[in-house]
């Protein structure tokens, strides 16, 4: 079997620019790879070309699925970083190991019965190859689609700020909720005056909505409640108009920042289930 | 190379079952098929014998890779329902076609160097199914995801569907 895998793997690596050429042809065409119809040709011949100058190591390798394993993951990284995908990835693999077999066809490479028989060795080696490079680019491939998931989930999570913040919420609230009390207080009784100083209220509302959701509604309520009160009390000469606009926008921005929050929430949900399955498929 | 395949074809339908418990405790203790190691032995066998007994149907049909979409769109179908992970589906399908070779060749099905070249030709027939094969179920498996993942969140595009989604795929 040496020598007819030998002049196999001598022809794949000596015409490995000339084959990775015909299998970038083929996959250009074929309907089954149309990632591949509008790939760079400078992205999709240097991988053939650097598969089949490394396939003397695989093939001869005393521990192929190791080596498979070191090849393939590779292919399958700069595969999914193209956006190919898996079947698709997959089959553009299985048109490279044709094209090695056609070319050694082409060049009538077995023709003896001798070397018809060695032959057959030969393509059991390279399906065997074969099989763990499908086994391995299916593997990663899953492997990446679970980090991306996770590094979505982790960024719903961070938005959620879920692991960045460990005080507490309700501390945090009620200080925030006491600034907002003593600025109205400020502004209305002792300036007599209704700036801005309501926009900094936008600040307790947004956290509330992200951390407990609907019920957050309740904060831009008290808010509100507190703004209005402060206006009759303190300011019954100005015409209470602005003030109740805000209360209302107050109620409205911490509606959709719930709203946003819930839905965030449920995608996360919907994607930690995947991550999970990920996980176990690994182990 | 009919008379050869056919041999080989015979062999397989004859002894789909044999083949299927051999195949079987290979998925059991293979390190690339965990998932296989706590299956029910019967689902196992029933899904190998299957694919045995349609042997003759997939290998001469004129149209392979149609023949290919129509059953192995079911196998991907059925291991996905069964929580099986698509590398380890792809692999145990692997090992189908090698039981299948393993199985001739020990029952030494080719012998003479006009047989072997014939070998070589039912050998590269068979490889082309399995080529059909992995790619029908890859893409199946990326549909069957993809659906899930969109029923998912139309089922609970609504009020408590939280719990919902959180639940595992059914096995």
């Amino acid at each position: 079997m040496q020598a007819v895998a030998t002049k196999l793997i001598d022809v794949t690596e000596t015409n490995a620019e000339k084959i990775a050429r015909q299998w970038f042809a083929d996959v250009r065409k074929n309907p089954k790879t149309p990632s591949y119809h509008t790939l760079a040709e400078d992205r999709a011949i240097p991988q053939a070309v650097d598969f089949y100058s490394k396939f003397r190591g695989v093939f001869a390798a005393k521990s192929p699925f190791e080596e498979a394993r070191r090849v393939f993951a590779k292919y399958a990284d700069e595969c999914y970083s193209n956006g190919i995908p898996l079947h698709e990835a997959i089959y553009a693999l299985t048109l490279m190991r044709r094209h090695i077999w056609l070319y050694a066809e082409f060049q009538a490479l077995f023709v003896s019965a001798v070397e018809q028989q060695q032959a057959v060795e030969s393509l059991n080696r390279t399906i065997l190859l074969f099989d763990y490079a499908t086994y391995v680019i299916t593997d990663r491939y899953q492997e990446l689609m679970k980090g991306e998931i996770d590094r979505q989930v982790s960024a719903l999570r961070a938005l959620g700020m879920e692991e960045s913040f460990t005080g507490s919420k309700v501390g945090i609230m009620a200080c925030l909720m006491v600034a907002c009390g003593f600025l109205t207080y400020y502004y209305h009784a002792v300036m007599a005056s209704g700036v801005i100083f309501t926009h900094l209220f936008y600040i307790p509302i947004v956290l509330a909505g992200i951390w407990w959701r609907k019920r957050g509604i309740y904060v831009s309520l008290l808010l509100g409640f507190i703004l209005i009160v402060s206006h009759l009390l303190f300011m019954k000469e100005v015409p209470l108009t602005d003030d109740l606009i805000r209360a209302i926008m107050f109620v409205v921005v911490s509606s959709v920042v719930a709203l946003l929050a819930e839905g965030f929430s449920k995608i996360e949900v919907l994607y930690r289930p995947a991550a999970q399955a990920g996980s176990a498929a690994k182990t | 190379m009919r008379g050869y395949a056919n041999r080989l074809i015979d062999l397989t339908e004859k002894h789909a079952d044999r083949i299927a418990l051999q195949w079987l405790g290979d998925v059991r203790m293979n390190p690339k098929t965990p998932s296989y190691h706590t299956f029910s032995d019967e689902k196992a066998l029933s899904h190998a014998a299957a694919f045995y007994r349609n042997f003759r149907t997939l290998f001469c049909t004129e149209k392979p890779f149609d023949a290919a979409r129509k059953f192995f769109t079911k196998y991907a179908d059925e291991r996905y329902a069964e929580g099986i992970p698509l590398h380890e589906a792809i692999y145990a399908l692997i090992l189908m076609r090698r039981h299948i070779w393993l199985f001739a060749e020990f029952q030494t099905l080719f012998v003479s160097a006009v047989e072997h070249r014939q070998a070589a030709e039912s050998l590269t027939r068979t490889i082309l199914l399995f080529d059909y094969a992995t790619y029908v179920i890859t893409e199946r498996y990326e549909e069957l995801m993809k659906r899930e993942m969109e029923e998912r969140i139309r089922r609970d595009g609504g009020p408590g569907g939280q719990r919902q989604a959180a639940g595992a795929r059914p096995k």
